[in-house]
């Protein structure tokens, strides 16, 4: 990925290029710094400037670039250089980000709130001679004619610019729902029929200028609602691009390399530890894993895979670690499904909008009131039905109140992105502001282990050297935070071998064969399992906390660790605390060494000892209590506990497993995106309920109004309008106080240092 | 009153041809960034060129 060579393999290329009818091709880049309009337009400038380059199309939000080009002009390596030249290095997202869904919305909503417009003035003006011509001088013949425009320029209108109203009823319809563009589509619909038969007939009120100033003040409100989505969409869709799905490459010398998965060919072999997601479709090498593929199929039970089966891109591994054949990461096969965590991301956005049972309830009981006013004045004075009926249709259309939480919570993903926070769950977000006790998980959570070197105890006579070399290719296969440190520490001092038939046992440790004997590393009790020791007879000296390497002859080696809490957990817990949250850690570590990091947090509730149904027991104990409680974890056997937790949140160091059942993932190790996401979470809510209260208030002293007569449709769209702007605009406080955001602080020196050096 | 005969079709054509340009505008990306093109005046230098490659070729095609 740092290579930008590696893109001339056309087998590559082809993953991220879409060749165009005219002969260009055309491809979508993330790039790392654009946080200056100068810099955006210096980038373009330059870009522009490569030989064969047609079109440079940036979006800064995104942090996304579209180039089309000419390749046999400028090579793509060529290209991804010229990125890195200018400062902004960039790599290439999978070709079917090539198509810009964002921009196409935009450029149609663009076009028919314009229409819209551009009617609705003229019908007004039409309208205006209608009116004065009742009062005086224009004749009938003039007045007809001028209906007759009236007419003519809301077609366009009607057919085109309301058209996302209509089509939006019907699927509320097909899916036996009420929802907003109904009443909306319903008020456009009645309004227009009774304005053409009048028209035609020549007598009877037309209400043109009222229907093309209700489109076109709704399509404005729309507009900016998208505008403000699709801002929130474009911040987490930089953040799922700066964190690809990445893959552990075997090298021809048997050494594992990290590369992206996009950066993956046919014929490679892939080493996916415990936990890990699969990065492109394969075969498995291995001789039988358990995956999930509830990600792909919605299937939850785990499938197991026997070697020579297939296993498809973007299913997490139960059990591990597996050896992986790529078979093609050709053009378009696996790779779409990739990231399975990027598209949780994106589904929890698009899930947001519409999914509302007090909006139906709402709509309901609109239509209700609809219906009830046109029969009272029918009785009073059918002559007045009509109008009053509409009015009441058009002025309680909950327009404000529907648009209140996907608005407003669309806002809060798109600020928590640019806090490194990806959110899967947008209802978790709601409950983040609730919760009363905060679950933590140690190693790897709260407190990063580090192997100390010199104090591994070599015990049987091998030097220490021999004992690193074994046990650092035992832990090179699994994903747990103890393996992972001492395999990181061991690649300084040894040179790395392969551990064959290798099973990891969730929190115990792992069993191998390495150099002809079979080697077990993990926990006293897991290591010395095999051995001539019982497990009642282990030496009260082994059962301690350090991780043990044994054979089937009893033990070899101990290692010890240090752990240094997290640089911001402390902040973090202490914020917490201030916040009114209970605090309490669950770890499958020793007991004095989860009293030790306790004391140090100054957190009095901890659990040592703790297995993956224990930490279950905890929380559905607490639960019991009545509380709401936040899991925090990273490792595999988190997982059951974070999907059980009321909201959970993992850390993208971590396994996959864990990601795939959390609700909030912290990106770039940092916990106090906790912090961020409660302080968002909570001004979400404040917001929400202060918008549906407006909402509701307008609606109460509305309606009656527009019941009793006295207000005209003209005046009952202009008042809906504004209620749904309000909405829109109080959103985009969630968020603001923190002016001072990270996403722009860094990034090296700014264009104008350039400039002035 | 006859010249709103005149008028009347010269204001729906001002429409169509307005609504045309405005498409037109849309359809190539005018109105995609409204940010950058705002500090665009304030731009008189070439593009930054960095410490490492003062040799960069001048544009070739602005």
């Amino acid at each position: 990925m740092n290579t930008t060579a590696a893109w001339a393999n056309p087998q590559l290329a082809a993953q991220v290029l879409r060749e165009r009818r005219d002969g260009c091709s055309e491809i979508a880049l993330h790039v790392d710094a654009l946080h200056d309009a100068r810099q955006v337009l210096w980038l373009e400038q330059r870009i522009n400037a490569l030989p064969g380059v047609k079109r440079v199309a940036i979006d800064r939000p995104a942090q996304r670039v579209r180039v089309v080009w000419q390749t046999r002009r400028t090579s793509l390596p060529m290209l991804l250089e010229s990125f890195a030249a200018a400062g902004c290095s960039a790599h290439p997202l999978r070709h079917d980000e090539i198509e810009d869904a964002r921009a196409a919305e935009m450029h149609d909503a663009l076009k028919r709130m314009l229409v819209a417009g551009m009617c609705a003035m003229q019908v007004m003006t039409y309208a205006f001679v209608i009116y004065i011509g009742v009062v005086d001088f224009v004749d009938f013949s003039t007045r007809n004619l001028f209906r007759w425009l009236g007419l003519l320029t809301t077609i366009p209108l009607v057919f085109y610019s309301a058209r996302s109203f209509f089509t939006g009823a019907a699927r509320e319809l097909r899916n036996r729902r009420l929802g907003i563009n109904l009443p909306v589509a319903l008020a456009v619909a009645l309004v227009f029929a009774a304005s053409v038969i009048n028209t035609l007939r020549g007598s009877g009120e037309v209400y043109f200028d009222s229907v093309s100033m209700f489109v076109f003040l709704l399509l404005g409100a729309r507009y900016l609602e998208l505008r403000s989505r699709h801002r929130g969409g474009a911040q987490g869709d930089a953040l799922i691009d700066a964190t690809p799905l990445l893959a552990q490459r075997r090298r021809a010398d048997g050494e594992l390399e990290t590369v992206a998965a996009l950066d993956l060919a046919g014929g490679d072999q892939v080493h996916i530890p415990d936990g890990g997601t699969v990065p492109a479709d394969g075969v498995l090498e291995s001789a039988s894993v358990q995956v999930d593929e509830a990600l792909l199929s919605g299937e939850s039970r785990p499938r197991q895979r026997r070697r020579g089966e297939r296993l498809i891109a973007g299913s997490v591994l139960l059990t591990g670690p597996a050896e992986l054949r790529v078979e093609h990461a050709g053009v378009d096969t696996g790779v779409a499904r990739l990231g399975a965590i990027a598209a949780r991301a994106r589904q929890a956005r698009a899930s947001i909008v519409g999914s509302d049972r007090d909006v139906a309830r709402f709509v309901g009981r609109v239509l209700l009131l609809t219906v009830l006013t046109a029969l009272g004045w029918l009785l009073v004075d059918p002559s007045r039905a009509f109008d009053a009926a509409i009015a009441v249709l058009v002025v309680a259309c909950p327009c404000a109140f529907a648009l209140t939480v996907p608005v407003t919570l669309t806002r809060a993903l798109g600020q928590l992105a640019r806090h490194h926070v990806l959110v899967t769950d947008g209802n978790a977000l709601l409950a983040l502001a609730r919760i009363d006790r905060a679950l933590f998980d140690k190693t790897g959570t709260l407190a990063v282990p580090r192997l100390d070197i010199d104090a591994t105890e070599p015990m049987r006579g091998e030097s220490r050297q021999q004992v690193l070399t074994w046990a650092m290719a035992l832990a090179s296969e699994s994903s747990h935070p103890l393996a992972r440190a001492l395999a990181a520490a061991a690649r300084r001092e040894v040179t790395p071998t392969r551990a064959q038939a290798v099973q990891v046992t969730m929190a115990a440790g792992i069993e191998g064969m390495v150099d002809g004997r079979t080697l077990r590393l993990g926990h006293a009790r897991f290591a010395l399992a095999a051995g001539p020791l019982a497990a009642g007879q282990i030496d009260a000296r082994l059962a301690d906390d350090a991780l043990l390497l044994a054979d089937d002859r009893g033990p070899l080696a101990r290692f010890h660790f240090h752990e240094q809490p997290r640089a911001d957990a402390g902040a973090t817990l202490e914020q917490l605390r201030r916040e009114g949250v209970g605090l309490c850690i669950a770890s499958g570590d020793a007991a004095d060494r989860v009293a030790a990091l306790a004391a140090r947090l100054d957190i009095d509730d901890w659990h040592a000892r703790q297995l993956p149904a224990d930490k279950l027991a905890l929380l559905h104990a607490l639960q019991a209590d009545g509380h709401i409680v936040l899991a925090v974890g990273d490792g595999s056997n988190d997982a059951p506990l974070l999907a059980a937790a009321d909201v959970s949140a993992a850390l993208t160091s971590g396994t996959d497993l864990a990601q795939a059942q959390a609700d909030l993932l912290l990106l770039d190790g940092r916990l106090d995106g906790l912090i961020q996401a409660r302080t968002i979470a909570l001004r979400l809510h404040e917001v929400v309920a202060q918008s549906r209260r407006w909402a509701l208030l307008y609606n109460l002293i509305a309606v009656p109004f527009a019941a009793f007569g006295l207000v005209p449709p003209w005046l009952a769209a202009i008042g809906m309008s504004l209620s749904s702007l309000g909405v829109v605009l109080n959103a985009l406080r969630v968020g603001r106080e923190r002016a001072c955001d990270p996403g722009r602080g860094h990034g090296g020196p700014t264009p104008a240092a350039q400039v002035s050096a | 009153m006859n010249i709103l005969l005149v008028l009347i079709p010269v204001t729906l054509l001002v429409i169509v041809v307005a609504v045309a340009l405005f498409f037109w505008a849309v359809n190539h990306q005018q109105f995609d960034d409204l940010d950058s093109p705002a500090v665009l005046p304030l731009m008189d230098e070439p593009p930054p060129q960095d410490p490492a490659d003062n040799t960069d070729p001048p544009p070739q095609n602005t």
